[in-house]
């Protein structure tokens, strides 16, 4: 009840000296959006580059530089690493290509057999993964130069020279979809491991009895001479590169550039986190200093409750309710600055920017985080002041002019 | 219970009772001190302070309202009624019991001040009624008398600034009695207006007090119109020391 009448009595002040408490609201604004921006510029800017750096598959790549034989074992035993992401073999490399034809297109385009599998980095995880001697997943430029789309048929072949004849087989297969076209600059077909594998039998002149090619029988146990690997993060790329090594596989990867990204990382944050830091002190101190010059300049009034009856602690609930006012009022309207300045700063950047992404970003818990903070700064300094002035004498408040 | 309230219990009871309280300020290298070796104020008294401003006639007041504290005190008794026992004020300031004295004065003072000290964000009737909503004491009718015998019925919806000096003068008196407090502390409460309102507002003040038995302290410069209201005036002197280095007021009564 007594709390209730000190809440009342300091939002009729509040309301009542509505200038003077759009000043506060205004100043606090002044500091808080300025400083939104730069978190959302640091967020934005920072985080999309990082993400696309780290995110790029490329970065986590481990290429093997020289042929060997890999079995199945081998791979088996890969896969089960924590820091692998994904890992299927590869077959030689002159093997991997296939001629491709459609109703649509008048052309034969030749394109590289990519062998894939569900998870492949390559491909964006919404996209459907080719599964069996049937399916096949084409980049941009085979599709468009087969003028096909996902659904579509279209016909592979390949051709061997085997006991003296030319031979020529030819394989039905369905695009299940078409990759978008940052995954791959060449013309290619991510293919199940089972098809590309299904080629290289042929060319090697044995049969392929699932899809009725004719050759020599399959004898000894199948070994490949290349993978395709990448690492579960950048992190993990270096510690996957030595362990290789040590097993007498050359690889190659991009540990250079990884460690320059992750060096920019690391500066660019402490750059802003330095300048974080500055701003939220700055922000804290003018906070801290006109709540408690309000403070100050009321404490007459404050004085007057007191000598009307109120109790020294309801008096420090007077001003933290204002400062809890001045900090919604002034977080909220920090937010509408925040909002015009990111609205003009992705505006002017948006032809230089990759579609859906822009500089000035924040999330929801950004604005609670910043909500906290102020509404947590502003009742503490209200309450310190307010102490303060609670803890003088009333009679010297009253005297003040 | 001290053989003082008893004695005089035949006639009339004490509500203050102060004996050797001093209290220094300093300010500029200049300490000023008021000294009270003895005073006592009987139930229903009008006591006038009168001096020229800055001889100590506020800190007075301000100690009989438990707003400043007194640096030594040999005895500090304050009895607001005959049912209870007389409270040592001088045992709560020295256990520092600021809510107990607020307490004290919530009850039982109201006080004017000199500049009004009303709230510029409450209109003259929830002013008014400030004192009463404190003591949680259910609204009734007493704000609109008292306003009506104040000659501020019209203002009671308006905001203090609308007001001129005089009136807010008023408005201040009426917060001062409008929880009917048995005492009422006035720190030249119209020195502010011109002389003719000054004593038009000072007679009324008087006038109610005397209506409710009101115990009145009341400090003032001018006490020629004081004096024909029957107020008892207490006897005070300043002295400077030769070095001008402290300034003591003595009260007595």
């Amino acid at each position: 009840m007594r709390l209730f009448k000190t809440l009342r009595l300091a939002s009729r002040d509040y309301t009542h000296e509505w200038q003077m408490s759009g000043c506060f609201v205004l100043a606090l604004a002044a500091v808080l959006g300025p400083m939104l921006v730069l978190f959302g510029l640091k967020f934005g800017v920072v985080g999309g580059m990082l993400n696309q750096l780290i995110e790029n598959p490329e970065n986590r790549e481990i290429r093997p530089i020289t042929s060997g034989r890999f079995d199945m074992d081998w791979f088996g035993n890969m896969q089960r690493r924590m820091d692998v992401a994904f890992l299927v073999p590869r077959t030689r490399s002159i093997a991997a290509t296939v001629e491709l034809d459609s109703a649509q297109s008048g052309r034969i385009v030749r394109a590289e057999l990519i062998p894939s599998a569900a998870g492949d980095p390559l491909l964006p995880p919404d996209l459907s993964v080719p599964d069996g001697l049937k399916e096949v997943v084409l980049s941009q430029g085979a599709a468009e130069k087969l003028k096909v789309k996902a659904g579509d048929r279209i016909d592979g072949s390949v051709s061997r020279h085997f006991e003296g004849r030319k031979e020529r087989e030819h394989v039905e297969l369905t695009v299940v979809d078409v990759a978008p076209p940052g995954a791959f600059g060449r013309d290619g077909v991510f293919a199940d491991v089972r098809l590309v594998e299904s080629f290289e039998n042929f060319l090697d002149g044995r049969a392929v009895p699932e899809l009725g090619w004719s050759g020599a029988r399959q004898e000894d146990a199948r070994t490949y001479p290349g993978f395709r690997l990448y690492a579960k993060s950048i992190y993990d790329v270096a510690n996957l590169k030595d362990d290789l090594t040590a097993q007498g596989i050359e690889v190659r990867t991009k540990a250079g550039d990884i460690d320059l990204v992750m060096r920019m990382d690391r500066n660019l944050s402490a750059i802003y986190w330095a300048i974080a830091i500055i701003g939220l002190f700055g922000f804290s101190l003018s906070l801290g200093a006109s709540l408690w010059a309000n403070v100050d300049r009321k404490r007459k009034e404050l004085s007057v409750l007191r000598l009307v009856g109120f109790r020294t602690g309801d008096i420090v609930w007077f001003p933290v309710t204002q400062a809890f006012y001045t900090g919604i009022l002034g977080w909220v309207l920090a937010i509408v600055i925040y909002f015009g300045a990111a609205y003009a700063i992705n505006g002017m950047l948006v032809d230089q920017l990759p579609a859906g992404q822009e500089v000035c970003i924040l999330l929801p818990q950004h604005y609670l985080l910043a909500l906290a903070l102020t509404v947590g700064a502003a009742v503490v300094a209200a309450a310190l002041a307010g102490w303060r002035s609670a803890r003088i004498e009333p009679s010297d408040g009253l005297r003040e002019i | 219970m001290e053989n003082v309230f008893r004695s005089r219990n035949r006639t009339k009871p004490i509500v203050y009772h102060l004996r050797d309280v001093t209290r220094d300020r300093a300010s500029e290298g200049v300490t000023f001190r008021l000294r009270v070796p003895s005073l006592q104020i009987t139930q229903g008294e009008k006591i006038a302070l009168i001096g020229e401003s800055g001889c100590g006639k506020s800190t007075l007041l301000d100690m009989l309202a438990f707003i400043a504290q007194p640096t030594d005190i040999a005895a500090f008794r304050f009895r607001p009624d005959e049912e209870n026992d007389a409270i040592d004020v001088a045992h709560l300031w020295k256990k520092r019991q600021m809510n107990q004295l607020g307490e004290l004065r919530k009850h039982h003072i109201g006080y004017v001040m000199q500049t009004g000290g009303l709230l510029p964000y409450l209109t003259v009737r929830e002013n008014m009624a400030l004192s009463r909503s404190v003591l949680e004491l259910p609204p009734d009718d007493t704000v609109d008398s008292l306003a009506r015998e104040l000659g501020i019925a019209r203002h009671l919806d308006k905001l203090p600034e609308t007001l001129s000096v005089g009136e807010r003068q008023r408005v201040a008196i009426g917060r001062a009695l409008a929880h009917e407090p048995p005492i009422v502390i006035a720190d030249e409460p119209t020195a502010s207006v011109d002389p003719f309102a000054a004593e038009k507002i000072m007679s009324l003040f008087i006038g109610l007090a005397e209506e409710r038995n009101i115990t009145v302290v009341v400090a003032s410069h001018a006490w020629r119109h004081i004096k024909r209201l029957g107020l008892r005036r207490l006897a005070h002197h300043t002295h400077r020391s030769q070095d001008g280095r402290t300034t003591e007021t003595v009260v007595n009564g």
